[in-house]
């Protein structure tokens, strides 16, 4: 699913409701469409274990608890749906996000990543979205780092502001590194694997 | 190329979706389990083919079958193009990432002469010799089919065998007997000429092809026992036709992204400027409850919210009424919209127009494509001012306010006075909103005109006559552009040159194969793109290879002349198709199949509209 965008889940995800026959809600107007949104945005290329889909039935008592058997049925095997439940925070409370990288390096990277992660400050630049690039140091930002070995390869895991006020996205840490310490380019994977709130508890 | 290094990549290019794979529906086998392994590539990009119905249905069809493999390939765009050279990375198929060349058959689907180019750049990409007479091993077997191979002459010297008509069942004959030539040995001339045998195949390696001095055919000669002359296959009964439940649904958006149910194949109408009325002729019809039985089946399976109904000319299949009421019957009530391209005005009844505003008010679109009632007798065009009048009285009662109007330029006998006929039709309809006392307070109405050039092509009866040249073309259009006196018009029109590309290879023979190996070394390719076609790259293609395009594109041919494609056998004869083109030249025009049957010589096919009584 890595290389599927946001728009294009949306698309996948209201097939599948469909197929799973779920009585969706079809917003009113010139072009109606069912009302799905993500709480949280995957970028492309990225892996997720941990996603929040919000949906509009039409029917309030409808019985929430077959749900996910409904739509695991229509779903192929790399698409898995945990659990359904009512609302309890709004998009809005979404505040960090926690990745895994892994390298396919064996371990070459380790030592130069911690050696990295070790200096005063490291700048990186984003572009806004306004298109202008805009550079911060991204050390303060990062919360629980953990770089180790795992599986002979160099693994990295963190957590980082997510969603509307503050986005971190582990893609700039990464391309920091490899153009600051001129290191031999190994491929690498993102997963995410929790959305979480201000709090850092797991949102949803 | 580990899987990593190919995804990560496939992040460095414009949306990798395209080469990703595993969508829904997708098939997966266990490579070790099949005896043939078949890569059915589409020479464009990812997202127009997989919009193309007949791609779906051999797909699905031949996965059917638990010896074949069947995986898709697309002609990869212009940036991972690139990046597979630079990382020598071969043409892959979806599925399995599996490079081609190891195949068992490599399978081109040819709907536009302005993919042939692709299909070249598809064959080095795979790393295979160009040339047919180049691959010495029995596989991987190149073959093509679609519409183009009632002509695909151009592309002769590098395809090993051409489907004529519809694939279903020669497709598989040829299959079958690859894996009996596979299991007892052979080689790939013996099967060629096995296959030859097979009705609906086409080798072009077994003629031999003579020329004139002044460049034209002096004679077609089969080599051997091959038949002398070779004809489509087609199938007869479309209610016990295969068609697939399941359709593989992409991620990313593709051009219609939508459940597509075909109703009929063949066109009534036959306008003599319409290759598809001619080439897919009888008319076979499903019937509505088959049409509407398919269509559920696809809706459940893919969960598409949209459905359109596939067929020329669809207004012409003889139970639309109650096709349709059904079909309604049970998209409503799954919030499937229905959508129906290719309407004609010319038996558009009101009744029909509710049921269709009932679902999707979408554009109001007609095909005059000639601007006066003489040229519209010329190429048959059935369909009289006052008939498209009324239908736009009618539907802008229903509250339509814009009009969408396609014709051609440069159709034979045209005169600058049929030109001045498109503005002043657009402007009879202007006037017709304007005369309306019921017309919605405020609104304006706006009649777009979109022009498109005419190419003659192959199996039609203008298949004699010369395309008009550029210069013209762009002469006609400025004249057109001056007739236009309203601001309620537009008019749509791009220079399109390359209109003359293809109406070169439209009618074109095998000394084209050299042209289109100098165009591809040059870097041409995606040439239907505007943004990737270069005229100049392919001019300097011809003077390289000591041909003049003139003669393909802008000359006429005489009715005795040996034609590149007279050794194809579509039904329709040549005497019919000279018999229409007099006719033509007379402005006379011919009842549809349905009113009388002309005799055009695809009643040899023994079923469909032919036989229907009348
Ligand atoms: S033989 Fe007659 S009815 Fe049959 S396709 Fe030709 S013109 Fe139509």
């Amino acid at each position: 699913m890595k290389f599927v965008s946001h728009l294009d889940m949306n698309r996948f995800m209201i097939r599948t409701v469909r197929k799973a026959k779920l009585p969706i809600w079809y917003t009113e107007g010139f072009n109606p469409h069912p009302y799905i949104t993500f709480a949280l945005p995957l970028s492309l290329g990225f892996q997720s274990s941990y996603e929040i889909m919000d949906i509009r039935l039409t029917d309030d008592n409808y019985d929430i608890n077959g749900i996910c058997e409904k739509l695991n049925a229509v779903c192929p095997e790399y698409i898995e749906f945990f659990d359904a439940c009512e609302p309890i925070l709004k998009t809005r409370a979404v505040a960090f996000a926690h990745y895994n990288i892994t390298f396919d390096d064996n371990k070459k990277i380790l030592s130069l990543f911690l050696e990295f992660l070790n200096k005063e400050s490291i700048t990186v630049s984003k572009k806004t979205k306004k298109g202008d690039i805009k550079q911060f140091d991204i050390l303060p930002k990062i919360k629980d780092l953990d770089i180790k070995e795992k599986n002979g390869n160099t693994h990295l895991s963190l957590t980082l502001p997510a969603g509307s006020t503050d986005n971190v996205n582990p893609e700039l840490l990464i391309t920091a590194f490899y153009e600051q310490t001129n290191t031999d380019y190994y491929c690498y994977s993102v997963e995410r694997d929790l959305i979480l709130d201000e709090n850092l508890k797991p949102f949803r | 190329m580990g899987d990593k290094r190919l995804e990560q990549l496939l992040l460095t290019v414009q949306k990798p979706g395209r080469y990703s794979g595993g969508e829904i529906n997708s098939v997966i086998k266990d490579k070790s389990a099949v005896d043939v392994r078949f890569a059915f590539c589409f020479p464009d990009t990812y997202e127009v083919g997989m919009s193309h119905l007949g791609m779906k249905i051999l797909y699905s069809l031949f996965n059917e079958r638990e010896d074949i493999w069947c995986e898709r390939v697309f002609a990869p765009w212009i940036d991972f193009e690139k990046v597979m050279r630079e990382n020598n990375i071969p043409l892959f198929a979806l599925e399995s990432r599996d490079s081609i060349k190891d195949f068992d058959f490599i399978g081109f689907t040819l709907q536009y002469e302005l993919s042939y180019t692709n299909v070249i750049n598809m064959l080095d990409l795979a790393k295979l010799p160009l040339k047919a007479s180049e691959r010495h091993s029995i596989s991987p077997i190149v073959v093509a089919g679609g519409p183009c191979t009632c002509n695909a002459e151009p592309l002769a010297d590098f395809v090993d065998i051409f489907f004529l008509g519809e694939g279903e069942q020669s497709d598989l004959e040829v299959i079958d007997l690859y894996k009996k030539f596979k299991a007892n040995g052979g080689t790939k001339e013996q099967f060629l000429y096995e296959a030859s045998k097979i009705e609906g195949v086409y080798v072009p390696s077994l003629y031999d092809i003579s020329y004139n001095i002044d460049g034209t055919v002096k004679s077609i000669t089969a080599k051997g026992d091959a038949p002398k002359t070779i004809r489509k296959r087609i199938e007869t009964d479309l209610d016990n036709t295969y068609y697939p439940d399941k359709f593989v649904v992409p991620y990313i958006e593709i051009v219609h992204d939508r459940a597509v149910q075909e109703i009929f194949r063949g066109c009534i109408r036959g306008c003599r400027f319409c290759q598809a009325g001619y080439i897919y002729r009888p008319v076979r019809e499903k019937s509505a409850d088959t049409v509407n039985r398919q269509a559920k089946a696809i809706c459940e399976s893919t969960g598409y919210d949209e459905i359109s109904l596939s067929s020329l000319s669809t207004s012409d299949y003889t139970e639309i009424e109650p096709m349709l009421e059904e079909m309604l019957s049970w998209t409503e009530k799954q919030g499937v919209s229905l959508s129906l391209p290719s309407l004609r005005i010319d038996n558009f009844s009101p009744e029909l127009l509710q049921k269709i505003n009932h679902v999707k008010k979408s554009g109001l679109t007609f095909a005059p494509e000639a601007g006066t009632q003489r040229l519209r007798d010329v190429i048959n065009k059935n369909i009289t001012e006052e008939e498209i009048l009324n239908t736009c009285k009618t539907a802008f009662e229903g509250g339509y306010t814009a009009v969408k109007l396609y014709f051609m330029m440069g159709l034979p006998t045209e005169t600058d006075e049929d030109i001045k006929g498109i503005a002043d039709l657009a402007q009879k309809i202007v006037d017709t909103y304007y005369a309306l006392p019921s017309k919605p307070k405020g609104k304006a109405v706006n009649v777009s005109i979109s022009v498109s050039n005419f190419v003659p092509k192959p199996f039609t009866p203008f298949q004699f006559h010369p395309q008009i040249t550029r210069e013209e073309i762009i002469r006609k259009q400025q004249y057109l552009k001056e007739c236009i006196k309203s601001r309620k018009i537009t008019f749509n029109y791009h220079e399109n040159k390359t209109s003359f590309l293809e109406g070169v290879f439209a009618r074109g023979d095998r000394k084209l194969g050299e042209v289109l190996v100098s165009a591809f070394k040059k870097g041409c390719r995606f040439d239907g793109w505007d943004e990737c076609f270069d005229l100049e790259k392919w001019l300097c293609a011809f003077s390289e290879c000591g041909i003049n395009p003139e003669f393909y594109a802008n000359r006429e041919r005489s009715y005795e002349e040996i034609l590149p494609w007279e050794h194809l056998d579509y039904g329709v004869t040549k005497k019919f198709l000279i018999c229409q083109n007099e006719l033509a030249k007379k402005g006379e025009t011919t009842p549809n199949c349905r009113q009388k049957c002309a005799s055009c010589g695809a009643n040899i096919f023994g079923k469909g509209v032919c036989f229907e009584k009348r």
